[in-house]
């Protein structure tokens, strides 16, 4: 990055230097290549199937390309999923963006105070934010289940399942989805960030609050970063809460999911061949669609991740830590 | 006494900062936890109405787990446990390097890096359960296992063994982890990207002033980079050690149990076997991290 600046007064390279350049590169290229190509290879495998005509499928002349071409994997799953059209979307995507704001706001505040303030038992809530995230779910599925169908607050007994105003309050809590990982991981940050800026804040005259909001708090842009995409991503995908803190909500993953649950796989082919006039759909055509499901699902995702990116290897050097 | 003062002041600013998440530990967390170990101890049954019913037996819950239950594998629970010990054991260090290494790739700055990047981010998509669930194939196999056998049937492997005198044992290890490249991958993605956000938070200064005493970038790396993603490295193991026990069989018996056997006895026992193990290894890791890091990490 630099480099445009070290260029005028340089005398020229040796060659050898040069030439170890170049070998780098080359060793770099066909690394990430590689890498690339085994990241994508699962989608690629998707791309003969779902483009192909539903008919045509389990053809075993067929590897790469199909020998007859169609969309329909994709109007069939869009249509089987998507009750409120692009809608659907729209709001599995507000939904996962709010929850991940709540997530990311209560998160980093209790990662910040165990990280930088040494009152007494930091460390034991440090050790208990551990301890929560290494807690599978399926352990405590059935006791929580219970416990929040008989939600005892105050006095009073509240039946928390199927209220989409519990996905928030765990959140708000600091117990949705993976966030004892958020606090974790804004922990290990502010453990990081050099003890001078804060100080230098506090000699400025900033109170606690401004410390953590004005200072901290952009300073910790890469962790925040980071939380933003894993929150979006498991927010999204989950299945789990939404499932059962709010079955009938409008969360694409959970809809998918039972959708295209192999119980189901009847019921899509029968649409199918009803649909689309298609008698002889069968498993492939069953398969061939969800696949398509997964991948429109997908789409939200990999947009979301492109525009963030940036934002997420955006180094800290502005930020003035030595200043 | 003034200072005396601020520091209380901001103690308490500090624990007031993580009240929200005290709270929500004991309305969501601390009862159901509970719950699961005392349920534990007892034979949990269905009662006339409906509810559970508990009929307190001590220990043998844990006994029976280890001397009568088995996995479906027809493991009893000591292989199971062994197995993913030694699992744990040989797969830990391998992704924690992989993912160090996969983020340094990634962070390297060229044109296009952002579609490179957005590639990186797939297997973590690719790992969500609702995705990975609809891209598996119900007529058999699933996409991921289906690349596995690329590299030990193909030519590369084939010559090593074939035109080259190194051991044929060293060559079928290594590419055993070459074929293994697919779970690797997808199991290093999210520790990828923490590594990704941790090579950020090194201040650039660091390395400017390394160059400037004259160390190379491998040095600058050995130097600067790995003792400033210490806190970072300890993340990523503690996730490491975290995501292999919630993938292994072990979480998905817990299931089984609960749910399709109906033995919820069992299943919490297992539950908190499971707990303690994960929380032994841990253990044992952060001690050894902090003998050998010798920072507060």
């Amino acid at each position: 990055m630099s480099e445009k600046k070290r260029k005028p007064n340089r005398p020229p390279k040796p060659a050898k230097v040069v030439m170890k350049h170049a070998v780098t590169a080359v060793f770099f290229g066909v690394m990430i290549a590689g890498m690339c190509f085994t990241m994508i290879y699962p989608i690629v495998k998707l791309l003969p199937n779902v483009f192909s005509s539903l008919l045509d499928l389990g053809n075993p002349d067929v590897i790469w390309i199909p020998v007859n071409r169609s969309t329909l994997s994709f109007t069939a799953a869009w249509r089987l999923t998507m009750k409120e059209g692009i809608m659907t979307i729209a709001k599995s995507v507000g939904y996962a963006a709010f929850i991940t704001l709540i997530q990311i706001f209560v998160s980093a505040m209790v990662g910040y105070a165990i990280a930088r303030v040494n009152f007494p038992g930091a460390n034991l809530i440090f050790v208990l934010v551990l301890f929560v995230f290494l807690v599978p779910p399926q352990a405590l599925l059935l006791s929580q289940y219970i416990h929040f169908q008989n939600f005892w607050f105050f006095g009073k007994v509240y039946n928390l399942i199927g209220r989409p105003v519990t996905l928030y309050l765990l959140a708000l809590f600091g117990f949705g989805v993976n966030q004892s990982l958020f606090i974790f991981v804004f922990r290990q940050f502010f453990k990081n960030t050099p003890k001078e800026l804060e100080e230098a804040a506090l000699i400025d005259g900033c109170g606690f609050n401004k410390t953590y909001f004005k200072v901290m708090l952009p300073n910790a842009k890469p962790a925040i970063a980071t939380v933003a995409v894993l929150g979006f991503v498991w927010n999204y995908g989950d299945t789990y809460y939404t499932g059962y803190f709010d079955p009938d909500g409008p969360y694409l993953g959970y809809i998918l999911n039972t959708t295209f649950q192999s119980a189901n796989q009847q019921f899509v082919t029968n649409a199918i061949m009803t649909w689309y006039k298609l008698p002889l759909a069968n498993a492939f055509a069953f398969d061939a669609v969800k696949q398509a499901g997964a991948l429109i699902y997908m789409v939200p995702l990999l947009i979301f991740y492109f525009i963030t990116q940036h934002w997420l290897v955006e180094n800290v050097e502005n930020a003035g830590i030595v200043g | 006494m003034k200072k005396m003062k601020f520091k209380n002041k901001r103690k308490l600013s500090g624990f007031l900062y993580t009240t929200p998440w005290l709270i929500g530990f004991v309305m969501f967390f601390a009862v159901p936890i509970v719950k699961t170990i005392w349920w534990s101890f007892n034979e949990v049954g269905v009662s006339e109405n409906g509810g559970m019913e508990l009929t307190w037996n001590g220990v043998k819950n844990y006994v029976s787990l280890f001397t009568e239950q088995v996995a479906s594998g027809s493991q009893t629970f000591l292989q199971v446990f062994t197995n993913e010990n030694t699992n744990l054991l040989v797969n830990a260090p391998i992704i924690v390097i992989f993912s160090l290494f996969l983020a340094i790739l990634a962070n390297v700055k060229f044109k296009g890096q952002g579609i490179i990047r957005t590639v990186f981010f797939l297997p973590i998509v690719l790992g969500l359960d609702v995705i990975t669930d609809l891209i598996t194939i119900s007529t058999g196999g699933d996409l991921v296992t289906r690349g596995g056998g690329l590299f030990s049937q193909g030519i590369a492997a084939t010559m090593l063994l074939r035109y080259t005198t190194i051991s044929s044992d060293i060559i079928l290890t290594i590419t055993s982890y070459v074929d293994n490249i697919f779970s690797l991958i997808s199991q290093a993605g999210v520790q990828t990207l923490i590594y990704l956000a941790g090579l950020q938070s090194i201040s650039p200064s660091l390395y400017e002033v390394a160059k400037i005493e004259g160390a190379t970038s491998y040095e600058s790396f050995w130097k600067v980079t790995l003792p400033l993603i210490g806190n970072i490295t300890m993340f990523v193991v503690v996730y490491t050690i975290v995501d292999i026990f919630l993938d292994s069989s072990i979480a998905s018996e817990v299931y089984r149990f609960a749910f399709t056997k109906s033995r919820i006895g069992i299943a919490s026992a297992l539950s908190v076997v499971y707990m303690l193990n994960v929380l032994l290894v841990l253990g044992i890791v952060l001690a050894i991290s902090k003998k050998v890091v010798k920072k507060d990490v």
